[in-house]
């Protein structure tokens, strides 16, 4: 697992452009932070990858027109191993809701 | 004030565009209503996949940015082959789309895509305009993407109400883009380093691809080939970009590449690389791609490198800039003699073209369509057993001369793109060659020919088979020819008549005796230098396959030279 640090401005469909370089190779995407970073924004990915790949995400994200910089280092697995929150919360609340 | 729809068109002419192709529809229809005296000429197609095939065609012969229009939901949906099109072959294309109204965006409204979505990542850069105020600068900076270094797809997707509202207009804008990393231009310490791999050499070779054209480089490039005059071959989107009379030239490369260019590229111990992609189908099985030879690749899209095969000197930059950059640093140095490296693998017996080939009545049948050409001409193919025959006979070097769907490999591209072509170089030849398969995927722009008087030749090579895939079947699936059978064909000489289009058939009877008859002669003649439209229907053997071939998942050095019994 690695960790990628991907700044870039925050403009329409630049992050999807991030994540598809990644989803497009059939890569699990278990770990996505977004967030502003001073004037433009990072996104953080965990993802499990090889030397090749590795090198193939980094020109492709640069290739993005508003991509400023990728950084990388190992992912601290265990921080990012704790699960999900709940798929069906959203479904519950609201049936609770429908019930009262 | 100017409506938005006023202000996309006076953006479009500030960008220097005279012609867009495109379709109405109800989005999109306030973009349509303004037109008139716009300055922008639009051409009607039969179908939006027409439209932005033919734009590519208009821009794959020009250099310039193509642009497409094509309403919303449906109208947009047909555009996306052609956009992934584009990304492959790295044509500079913008597509506007019309959207539904602002406020109906996300509630499944009548034709509503989400087309932002859809063409994310088949686009360079996309945009979903929200105000009438980011018209100028959406435009302005899709066409920036569009046409800067690896050229390539654009949309801009512009709400109805976006196109109808108004506003005052300060006139078009420039876009300029932020400085970044990945902008960096080759390090100059490249250059030596070329040098010292060539002087290490025994059997250098060099491939030229498409990025060859696009940079503008083609007489540096040819400078260059001729100081180094070392073996050298093209990708199918290379063609032209050498002149194929040069005495190192070993004409294309690849999965039916000629067998001298497929040996060199085999035995070679130092791989210079102008402007391709090395995908599969110039590598073959990529972990015994070029096996013994170190890699210099000169590209200017890093995403590009190593894609396939990982190369040892990566060359990032404009060939326009670094080739002239090798080049004179090659003027400092002496390079060994490769004159016998040179010998063989341009000698006659590997130049030598496949007999069996020569043989097939429809190969004659391009070379001769071939050697009759007016001098100002353009060939376009589709896509399947006749592209590949073609790119192998084609012989020009005109840079922008041999256009198709290389990347893609989208049937039905010819046809329409061969429109655009047309357009853009209304003194010209323009050759279409299409099989039966794929001229009846886009066959509605018979009607877009005809309304525009355009004089496309266009061919079809008509063995009444889906052939590349029927030849794959023949060879590696013991010759089950499932649902590849197209002998219910129409008549397409009656079907040109119906389009008010002049049409004749040919069979390969005509092509077995060698030179060909006067009266074939003359037919063919007549055809390339008649001013109207015409149709030729070539009737081709069925089981005509295509050699060499390198089966899937084979060395480039395992081809096939003829078939082989099945398996």
């Amino acid at each position: 697992m690695q960790t990628f640090h991907i700044r870039y401005r925050n403009t329409q469909g630049t992050l999807m452009r991030i994540l598809n370089a990644a989803s497009r190779r059939a890569l699990d995407l278990p770990v996505v932070q977004a967030e502003p970073a001073e004037h433009d924004h990072q996104v953080t990915l965990a993802l499990d990858v090889n030397q090749k790949q590795v090198g193939q995400l980094y020109r492709e994200w640069y290739g993005i027109a508003d991509v400023i910089k990728v950084t990388s280092g190992a992912a601290h697995t265990n921080a990012w191993a704790l699960p999900h929150p709940p798929a069906g919360v959203a479904i519950e609340e609201s049936r609770a809701a429908a019930r009262a | 004030m100017l409506k938005g729809a006023d202000i996309v068109l006076r953006c479009l002419r500030a960008e220097g565009v005279e012609l867009v192709f495109g379709y109405p529809g109800g989005a999109i229809m306030p973009l349509y209503d303004a037109l008139e005296g716009s300055g922008v000429r639009h051409i009607l197609t039969r179908h939006e996949q027409g439209a932005v095939f033919a734009a590519e065609g208009y821009a794959r012969v020009t250099g310039q940015v193509g642009v497409a229009m094509a309403t919303s939901g449906p109208g947009a949906t047909n555009l996306v082959t052609g956009i992934a099109d584009a990304k492959m072959d790295s044509v500079p294309l913008v597509c506007i789309t019309g959207q539904v109204r602002s406020p109906l965006i996300g509630t499944d409204a009548f034709q509503e895509t989400d087309v932002f979505g859809v063409t994310l990542s088949l686009t360079k850069w996309s945009r979903l305009v929200r105000t009438i105020d980011e018209i100028p600068e959406a435009i302005a900076e899709g066409f920036h993407w569009a046409r800067s270094g690896r050229p390539g797809p654009v949309v801009i997707d512009i709400p109805t109400d976006m196109l109808k509202a108004k506003k005052e207009f300060a006139g078009p804008v420039k876009f300029t883009p932020h400085a970044r990393p990945a902008d960096a231009k080759a390090e100059g310490g490249f250059t030596d380093t070329i040098v010292a791999l060539l002087q290490q050499s025994s059997k250098p070779v060099a491939l030229v691809g498409a990025g060859a054209k696009l940079s503008g480089a083609i007489p540096d490039l040819r400078r260059l080939l001729d100081d180094l005059n070392v073996p050298t071959f093209a990708t199918v989107h290379g063609l032209g970009a050498v002149p194929p009379e040069a005495p190192y030239y070993l004409g294309m490369v690849g999965m039916h590449g000629t067998r001298a260019a497929n040996t060199a590229l085999h035995e070679t111990d130092l791989l210079m690389v102008f402007g391709a992609r090395l995908d599969d189908r110039v590598t073959g099985e990529p972990t015994r791609f070029a096996p013994h030879a170190k890699i210099v690749h000169f590209e200017i899209d890093p995403a590009q490198l190593d894609r396939v095969r990982p190369c040892d000197l990566p060359v990032i930059g404009n060939l326009a800039d670094t080739i002239p950059a090798f080049q004179a640093e090659l003027k400092r140095h002496s390079l060994p003699d490769f004159s016998s490296w040179r010998g063989v693998a341009c000698g006659a017996e590997r130049a030598e073209l496949d007999p069996r080939g020569l043989a097939q009545p429809t190969i004659r049948f391009l070379d001769e369509l071939f050697s009759r050409l007016p001098e100002n001409n353009v060939v376009l193919t589709d896509v399947g057993q006749h592209q590949m025959w073609a790119a192998q006979r084609y012989r020009s070097s005109s840079p922008r001369g041999f256009i198709t769907s290389g990347g893609l490999g989208a049937m039905g591209f010819a046809l329409p793109a061969a429109v655009g072509v047309q357009l853009a170089k209304p003194g010209a030849c323009v050759l279409c060659v299409s099989g039966d398969g794929g001229f009846q995927m886009n066959i509605q722009e018979l009607a877009t020919v005809h309304r525009l008087g355009l004089p496309v030749k266009m061919v079809i090579i008509d063995n009444k088979y889906l052939g590349m895939v029927r030849q794959w079947q023949q060879l590696f699936y013991q010759r089950n020819y499932a649902e590849t059978d197209l002998s219910d064909n129409p008549d397409f000489v009656e079907i040109a008549k119906a389009y008010k289009i002049h049409s004749f058939r040919l069979d390969e009877d005509a092509m077995r005796e060698f030179p060909v008859s006067q009266e074939t002669g003359d037919q063919i003649d007549r055809f390339l230098r008649s001013p109207e439209p015409e149709l030729l229907v070539f009737d081709c053997a069925p089981e005509a396959n295509v050699f060499p071939m390198v089966p899937a998942g084979a060395a480039l050095s395992e081809m096939l030279l003829e078939e082989e019994p099945t398996q």
